[in-house]
C-alpha cells in the first residue's frame, strides 16, 4: 500500500447525501475498489510476492474491475476469473487496465455444470506457473474492508437505526453492519436480494438482475446479522433506479435503486428512525440498460408504477412474484430453512 | 519553548548559582482505560495507544529534597521507575549533578491497572522540576515518563488525548476533557497482581485494527459532542476486544449486569485487573442504579467498590 493508493482510495470515498429528512444515501462512485485494494493488502501479508502472477476469482464483475484498477496502478499482472458474465462496457474498462478476463460458465442445476467450472479454473491455473491464487469474494478481507465506511458513518451521522444494502457476496452489508454493531448492537440490518438468488433461501433460478443475489452461498454472507430481508424483481430495481435519479439526481446503478427502494420505504414507515442506504456504484456502466427505455421495453422489464410497499411473507419460498419481505430475525440460514420445511 | 530552553541551558552552567528548594508534586491515578488499541496512522504505521479513565480519588504525592552533588535515592526503595524519571528530569533540566531523596506517598493500588507507577513518575517529575524552580510541559512529561517506564498512562495531561503509550507522544489532542462520568470501580481479582511489562503487548489481528479505526472515530465524536452514551459504547467495545488478550474473571456476568441496569458501559484496565461500570451523572435514576449495581456486585463477591466522578 503506497501513498498513491491512499490518494486514489480517498477519492473514492462515498458522499453521504441526505435524500430525505431521515434517510441518508451513501453514494459510492465505485465501491468495489475498497474490498479489492484491501484484499490485495491481505494477500501481501499472506505471502504473495510482487513477482508472482496473480489469479483472482470473484463472483462480482465490479470487484474484478476494482482489482484490475489496483493491480494496474502497481503494474501487477492480473488474470481475473469471473463467476458471472460482465457487460460490454465493463469488459472494455477491464481490458483497458491490462487485466485478462476469463468468464466461467453459469452454474447449472446438475453436477455437469459444476464440473465444467472447476475444469475451467484448473485449466487457467495450469497455464500460469508459480501464480498466487485468491478468491476475492470469499476472502475475509472483503467484509473486513468496510471499517473505514463504518467510521465515516459514525463521524458524519453518529448512531444510525437502519442499514440497508443490496447483498451479493455479503461484503459491504455484512462488513459494515459488523463494524457498526460493535458499538450499536441494536442497529437493524436489512438485506436486499432478488428472486432466483439462493442467498436467503429462494430456489435457484436464472436471475435477470445483476449485482444482487447469487447462485451459490458465499462464505462472507453472515445470515445472523440480518433483521429483515427483501426480494425485488429486475423491473422494480430498474424503475427504482430511474426514480432515484429523478428525485435525487443521483445517477446510479440498479443495485443502488433496489437498496434505495427498500430504504425509502423503511424511512417513510419509521419516521423517527435514521436510515442509511448503500449505493454501490454510479450509473455509467448501465446507460445502455437501466437508462435505456427501448432496452427495458424490448426485454420486458418496463414497469409503469413502483409498488408502494412490499408484501410480507413468512418464508423465503413464499416471496414473489413482486417486491416481498420477511423478518429474518438474525437467524442462521439453516434455522430459517428448518422453520420453512419442518420434518 | 525557546525562551524556556535558554533558561534551562543557563541553569546547568553554574550549579553553585542554582537556587534549590524542597520540590513537591502530585498526580491522580486512573481506573483502567476508556480505550486501548492499535491504530493505523496515515502512513499505515500501526501505533499502540490509549485514553485513560482518570480517577482523582487515588493519587501519588512526591517530595524531593535536593542536595548538590549528592546521590539520588528514592523512598520507598522499590519505586525505581520514579527514581529513573527523576534522574531523567534533572538531566533534561541540566541539573544532573543534583541528588537527594525523592519520597513517594501513594494511595494508588499497585499492579492493578490504576497507573500507580505512572502516577508516581508524574508526581516525581513535577517535584524534581519544582526543586530547581522549573515546570515541565505535559508533552515533556509524557515523553520523559515513557522513557522512564517504557509504557505509561496518559493522565499527565489535563485534557483528553489519544496517547501512544509506548512512544510517549500524543497522536490526537481532543483539546477538551472527557465527558463527565459517574464511575463504579472495582478489582476483579483481589489477590492477583499484574506486572505491566511482564505480559506481552496484545497481538491484534488486522480485523481488530479495523475495529480500532472505527472506535477511535466514535471516541472523537463522543468527546467533541460530549456524548456520554457513545463514550460508554466505545469503552465497552474496547473492553470486549481486549478481553481476548487479558481476560477479566466474571467479565460477561459483569457486562450483562451493567446492561440490565442500563449503565452507559464498562471499562477495563488493559493491563491490570480493575474494571468499572460507567454511569451518566445526569441520569435521574442514578442513586437507584448505583445501589442496584453495588448489590449485584456483592452477589458476585465484589464488596470493595470505589464510587467516583471524572
Amino acid at each position: 500500500m503506497t501513498a498513491q493508493d491512499v490518494t486514489v482510495l480517498d477519492s473514492y470515498k462515498p458522499k453521504l447525501v441526505k435524500v430525505e429528512d431521515n434517510l441518508t444515501a451513501a453514494a459510492f462512485r465505485f465501491m468495489k475498489i475498497f474490498p479489492a485494494a484491501f484484499c490485495l493488502r491481505r494477500v501481501q501479508e499472506e505471502g504473495w510476492t510482487e513477482t508472482q502472477p496473480l489469479i483472482m476469482q470473484t463472483s462480482s464483475c465490479n470487484m474484478a474491475l476494482g482489482a484490475a484498477m489496483i493491480c494496474n496502478l502497481h503494474g501487477f499482472p492480473l488474470t481475473i476469473i469471473s463467476d458471472s458474465v460482465c457487460g460490454d462496457l465493463l469488459r472494455i474498462r477491464l481490458e483497458g487496465l491490462n487485466a485478462t478476463l476469463i468468464t466461467l460458465a453459469e452454474p447449472g442445476v446438475g453436477s455437469e455444470c459444476q464440473k465444467t467450472r472447476i475444469d475451467q479454473i484448473e485449466e487457467v491455473r495450469a497455464r500460469i506457473p508459480n501464480h498466487w491464487w485468491v478468491n476475492l469474494s470469499d476472502h475475509p478481507g472483503n467484509p473486513g474492508a468496510y471499517g473505514f465506511f463504518a467510521a465515516q458513518l459514525i463521524e458524519e451521522l453518529g448512531q444510525i437505526d437502519y442499514l440497508v444494502g443490496a447483498v451479493g457476496s455479503g461484503g459491504s452489508v455484512c462488513g459494515t453492519a459488523g463494524f457498526l454493531r460493535e458499538l450499536f448492537p441494536e442497529m437493524l440490518a436489512v438485506g436486499v436480494d432478488t428472486f432466483g438468488s439462493v442467498l436467503f433461501g429462494q430456489p435457484r433460478q436464472t436471475r435477470r438482475l445483476r449485482g444482487i443475489g447469487s447462485a451459490v452461498l458465499p462464505q462472507n454472507l453472515d445470515h445472523s446479522l440480518f433483521d429483515e430481508v427483501h426480494w425485488v424483481t429486475a423491473a422494480e430495481a430498474y424503475k427504482a433506479t430511474r426514480r432515484l435519479y429523478q428525485k435525487t439526481f443521483l445517477f446510479c446503478g440498479e443495485t443502488s435503486g433496489a437498496a434505495w427502494l427498500v430504504a425509502s420505504y423503511l424511512a417513510r414507515k419509521n419516521s423517527k428512525a435514521r436510515v442509511v442506504c448503500i449505493l454501490p456504484d454510479d450509473g455509467e456502466l448501465y446507460r445502455g440498460t437501466v437508462y435505456n427505455d427501448q432496452y427495458l421495453r424490448r426485454e420486458n422489464l418496463w414497469l409503469a408504477h413502483l409498488p408502494e410497499a412490499p408484501r410480507e411473507v413468512a418464508f423465503p419460498a413464499d416471496a414473489g412474484p413482486g417486491w416481498s419481505f420477511m423478518h429474518w430475525g438474525r437467524r442462521e440460514y439453516a434455522e430459517v430453512i428448518r422453520c420453512e420445511n419442518p420434518l | 519553548m525557546e525562551v524556556i530552553g535558554n533558561q534551562r541551558a543557563s541553569l546547568g552552567q553554574d550549579i553553585h548559582d542554582l537556587l534549590l528548594r524542597t520540590g513537591k508534586g502530585q498526580s491522580i491515578g486512573q481506573f483502567g482505560e476508556i480505550f486501548q488499541g492499535q491504530i493505523e496512522d496515515q502512513f499505515q504505521r500501526l501505533r499502540r495507544c490509549l485514553v485513560s479513565l482518570p480517577c482523582s480519588s487515588i493519587y501519588s504525592r512526591a517530595t524531593f529534597a535536593p542536595i548538590k552533588y549528592a546521590r539520588l535515592r528514592v523512598r520507598p526503595a522499590h519505586k525505581q521507575k520514579a527514581l529513573k524519571v527523576t534522574q531523567l528530569v534533572l538531566a533534561r533540566l541540566n541539573a544532573a549533578r543534583i541528588g537527594g531523596t525523592i519520597t513517594i506517598e501513594s494511595t494508588v493500588p499497585e499492579a492493578k491497572g490504576c497507573g500507580s507507577s505512572t502516577a508516581d513518575c508524574i508526581a516525581a517529575a513535577i517535584a524534581a522540576a519544582d526543586a530547581v524552580g522549573q515546570q515541565l510541559s505535559e508533552e515533556e512529561m509524557g515523553s520523559l515518563v515513557v522513557e522512564g517506564e517504557v509504557a505509561s498512562d496518559n493522565f499527565m495531561f489535563q485534557r483528553a488525548v489519544l496517547f501512544a503509550h509506548r512512544e510517549g507522544i500524543v497522536l490526537e489532542d481532543y483539546a477538551r476533557n472527557l465527558p463527565k462520568l459517574e464511575v463504579l470501580g472495582f478489582d476483579t481479582a483481589q489477590d492477583a497482581i499484574v506486572e505491566t511489562l511482564k505480559h506481552p503487548p496484545a497481538a491484534y489481528s488486522w480485523r481488530q485494527h479495523q475495529s480500532f479505526c472505527t472506535l477511535s472515530v466514535a471516541l472523537r465524536r463522543a468527546i467533541w459532542e460530549d456524548d456520554v452514551g457513545l463514550l460508554g459504547r466505545v469503552a465497552t467495545a474496547s473492553a470486549f476486544i481486549n478481553q481476548l488478550f487479558l481476560p477479566k474473571p466474571m467479565f460477561s456476568e459483569i457486562h450483562s449486569m451493567a446492561e440490565r441496569s442500563a449503565a452507559l458501559g464498562i471499562a477495563v484496565a488493559h493491563s491490570g485487573t480493575v474494571m468499572s461500570i460507567l454511569l451518566d451523572p445526569t441520569d435521574r435514576r442514578l442513586e437507584n442504579k448505583v445501589e442496584e449495581i453495588k448489590a449485584n456486585l456483592l452477589n458476585l463477591g465484589i464488596s470493595n467498590v470505589l464510587h467516583f466522578q471524572t
